[in-house]
């Protein structure tokens, strides 16, 4: 029995599981970066939407349809990689000489010395990216719609009260809106969450490549235990790390808008 | 341009995966989605917590790790020992695996918007139903029934353009077989041959915002006759409020 | 201002080119022992990585592993992630036309059919059966060829994965490099056996680079056949494949 456990404690702290633990880190900070940047995004694109200039009213709607319309997954295979050919095109014309883009064989970069190496920062800053711009695009939406939700009356009575139309959006309007915007942002939250899982699609060893590694059969001594088919054991720990995480954040947001709900009209909490 | 026909030409049969995986799995996910809010809503505690908390775990994680987990779950159950008509590898198959995992999801989404519409249904109609001395069943039948569709409708056409988008991972997360290949997988195969991304994830991303916007026509016919009767007619608008 | 800033980008980028000519990114897959897999420490491990060291002591660069799935390796490589592959590579004319290969350091192995005891099959006039492989391999390719007409090709990502299949039964049989086989068949104690009969396919297991890149070719290929000479080949062969070879030394 003692000895049972002591080789199960062993094995699940084996550098193998160490490395899989580690690697929680990679989706978490996909996570909180991409969370961060989808609402710097969703601010900018529903600022867009609320112009009253009409070409970045129409670029604002366009961003938010186009990228709401089209699967996650496509877009976040998409963007690492176009962003990366964007920057090596960049650096191709300032550093590739015609003689060696003639002599560029491979269909891409141009040129040989215009090539960017991307390594797992660089994938996980880039799959950050994505996720802030693809659930940016849903901030966006329910930020514009929390804008619009601000009681007309609280906006006149700034502006009575003699502040400039910016101190009004900034010390009115936004302050305001976040009560509209949390149920909204905290669903996003949520999808933003989800969405970490796809991180080994960009190459990153994280925590679903891991589990896929550590829980395929084996058979080798020389490898490490012999055993067999366990890897539906490792995702179903992936499946309860996402519903915990998943209700943790659902906690953490309830006691956020109790927080930001204290002192406003009681119709604002709906 | 000669590249975008070519890749929509190559990309027409791959399309049809995705519209294949999201059409076995829609109706089945909703006939099970009405029983599984009606278990939400029920009074019962062992019907009750069971439902929530299905609804919850399917909700509350991703579908990239249900793929994994049915598969290899099943592959441990060896599931595939099991041979309906004689054909063998057909439960492990992904044309039947993709929509299995794809059904549980979405019937727990689908589940969680009915019941967020069952608790919406006017007060007063059913009680006036009751009153009227109508069955339970009859109540749900000609009161609960329509009323719910009706408020669930705009929501349900939602999920049903983000399920038809969560037919992308599908071939992510299970084998291929034979030169089967969906959107992305052929998109995928597609860029890792001539690292032209711009091209060829455009083509593919026309596709999925060419069907979702069928999708959304579809059910916008549909919803014009739930609500033929109502003197103001609320316009659908895709505004997701459960996503996925 | 812009002309500056792209000069910025592009001394950065210099710097960084100039940089990896002294490190040289080694892509693995991690998940095919015992060529490559990653240990119980979770470092990858086996035959290449011990190889892939010696060959970089012997040419005296440094060198750095990074894992990659096997199905976007070359893809990757193509695109300036890593500059060179030991992965469990066979060299075929195939992929010649995408990429370059230094000389073998594996030799030709036969690729070997694998099922479960007592299945039944007619190798003669092979119909209707599960074929499990590896995507984007030369097995992959051979089956697709010869045997796609009558039979269900079923494709994973890794090889441990159509052995889990064939272990439960998906499968009605596996075909994959022998040396891979080889040892799970005799670790699975009679449950797993060889069927049919042996395919010779490839030119043996070389490591894959970019094809503009000449002078790595020429520094690998000189610490190659140095190790070669000198027996290290052999002995890591012995070493991680249970003394079995297949050997460069007649």
């Amino acid at each position: 029995m003692i000895d049972d456990i002591a080789f199960w404690f062993g094995y699940l702290t084996n550098g193998k599981h160490l490395t899989w633990y580690a690697s929680f880190q990679f989706t978490i900070f996909a996570a909180l970066m991409g969370g961060t940047l989808a609402v710097v995004f969703g601010l900018a694109g529903a600022t867009m939407k609320n112009s009253r200039f009409f070409p970045l009213r129409l670029l604002g709607t366009i961003y938010s349809s186009i990228v709401r319309g089209v699967p996650d997954v496509l877009f976040f295979l998409f963007f690492p990689l176009a962003f990366e050919q964007g920057v090596e095109w960049l650096i191709s014309t300032q550093v590739c000489s015609p003689a060696a883009i003639a002599a560029q064989t491979a269909a891409w970069p141009p040129c040989k010395e215009a090539n960017w190496f991307l390594g797992t920062t660089e994938y996980l800053i880039l799959a950050s990216v994505s996720l802030g711009l693809v659930y940016g695009a849903f901030a966006s939406n329910v930020i514009h719609g929390a804008l619009r939700s601000v009681p007309a009356g609280q906006l006149e009575a700034a502006r009575a009260y003699g502040m400039s139309p910016r101190q009004v959006l900034w010390r009115i309007h936004i302050r305001q809106m976040w009560v509209y915007a949390l149920p909204g942002l905290s669903n996003v939250w949520m999808l933003i969450i989800k969405a970490t899982s796809l991180l080994s699609l960009l190459q990153i060893a994280d925590i679903v490549l891991w589990a896929d590694r550590l829980g395929a059969p084996n058979f080798l001594p020389a490898v490490g235990l012999v055993h067999e088919d366990w890897r539906w054991r490792y995702y179903l720990v992936l499946f309860v790390f996402y519903i915990l995480v998943t209700w943790l954040s659902e906690r953490a947001f309830e006691a956020i808008m109790r927080r930001a709900g204290r002192g406003m009209l009681s119709e604002a909490r709906t | 341009m000669q590249g975008f026909l070519n890749d929509l030409a190559i990309m027409a049969p791959a399309v049809m995966f995705n519209i294949y995986f999201a059409a076995a799995s829609i109706p089945i996910g909703f006939v099970l989605a009405i029983f599984l809010a009606l278990g939400k809503a029920s009074p019962n505690p062992v019907i009750n917590r069971l439902t929530r908390g299905y609804i919850y775990a399917f909700r509350g994680s991703p579908l990239f790790i249900q793929f994994f987990m049915f598969y290899s779950l099943a592959l441990s159950l060896n599931i595939a020992l099991w041979k309906p008509w004689g054909i063998s590898g057909f439960v492990l198959h992904p044309l039947f695996m993709g929509p299995l995992v794809l059904i549980l999801n979405t019937a727990a989404y689908t589940a969680e918007i009915f019941y967020g519409a069952l608790r919406a249904v006017p007060r007063g109609e059913v009680e006036a139903a009751r009153a009227f001395g109508m069955s339970p069943r009859q109540q749900f039948r000609h009161v609960v029934w329509p009323n719910l569709i009706r408020l669930a409708w705009p929501a349900y056409t939602n999920e049903v353009v983000f399920l038809f988008h969560a037919t992308a991972i599908v071939y992510f997360a299970l084998p291929v077989i034979g030169a089967q290949a969906d959107l992305m997988i052929t998109a995928k195969t597609l860029v890792e041959g001539d690292y032209n991304a711009f091209l060829h994830f455009s083509v593919a991303a026309l596709y999925f915002l060419t069907v979702s916007l069928v999708i959304f026509f579809l059910f916008g016919l549909v919803y014009r006759r739930l609500i033929r009767h109502l003197p103001t007619q609320p316009r659908l608008r895709f505004a997701p409020r459960w996503l996925r | 201002m812009k002309k500056i800033m792209l000069a910025a980008i592009a001394a950065l980028a210099l710097g960084g080119s100039a940089m990896a000519q002294d490190t040289v990114r080694i892509a693995t897959e991690g998940a095919y022992a015992p060529w490559n897999f990653l240990d119980e420490a979770g470092k990858p491990a086996g035959f290449e990585i011990d190889l892939g060291n010696a060959i970089c002591e012997q040419a005296k660069i440094t060198c750095e592993w990074v894992i990659n799935d096997w199905d976007s390796i070359i893809p990757n490589l193509l695109a300036g992630n890593y500059d060179l592959i030991m992965a469990g590579m066979s060299i075929t004319e195939e992929r010649r036309q995408t990429i370059d290969f230094t000389q073998n350091y594996f030799p030709p192995d036969p690729s070997k059919f694998a099922s479960a005891a007592g299945t039944e099959i007619d190798f003669a006039a092979l119909s209707g059966k599960r074929i499990g492989v590896q995507g984007g391999t030369i097995q992959a390719t051979y089956a697709e060829e010869n045997y796609a007409a009558d039979n269900t090709i079923v494709t994973f990502t890794t090889a441990d994965q159509a052995m889990a299949d064939l272990a439960a039964g998906n499968l009605d049989t596996i075909l994959a490099d022998g040396a891979y086989l080889d040892p799970v068949v005799n670790a699975s104690g009679g449950a797993i056996v060889f069927v049919g009969e042996d395919v010779l396919i490839g030119e043996g297991i070389g490591g894959g680079i970019r094809k503009d890149e000449p002078e790595l070719k020429k520094t690998l290929d000189d610490a190659i056949t140095a190790l070669k000479a000198d027996g290290t080949v052999d002995e890591l062969i012995a070493k991680w494949f249970d003394g079995r070879g297949p050997f460069f030394a007649q």
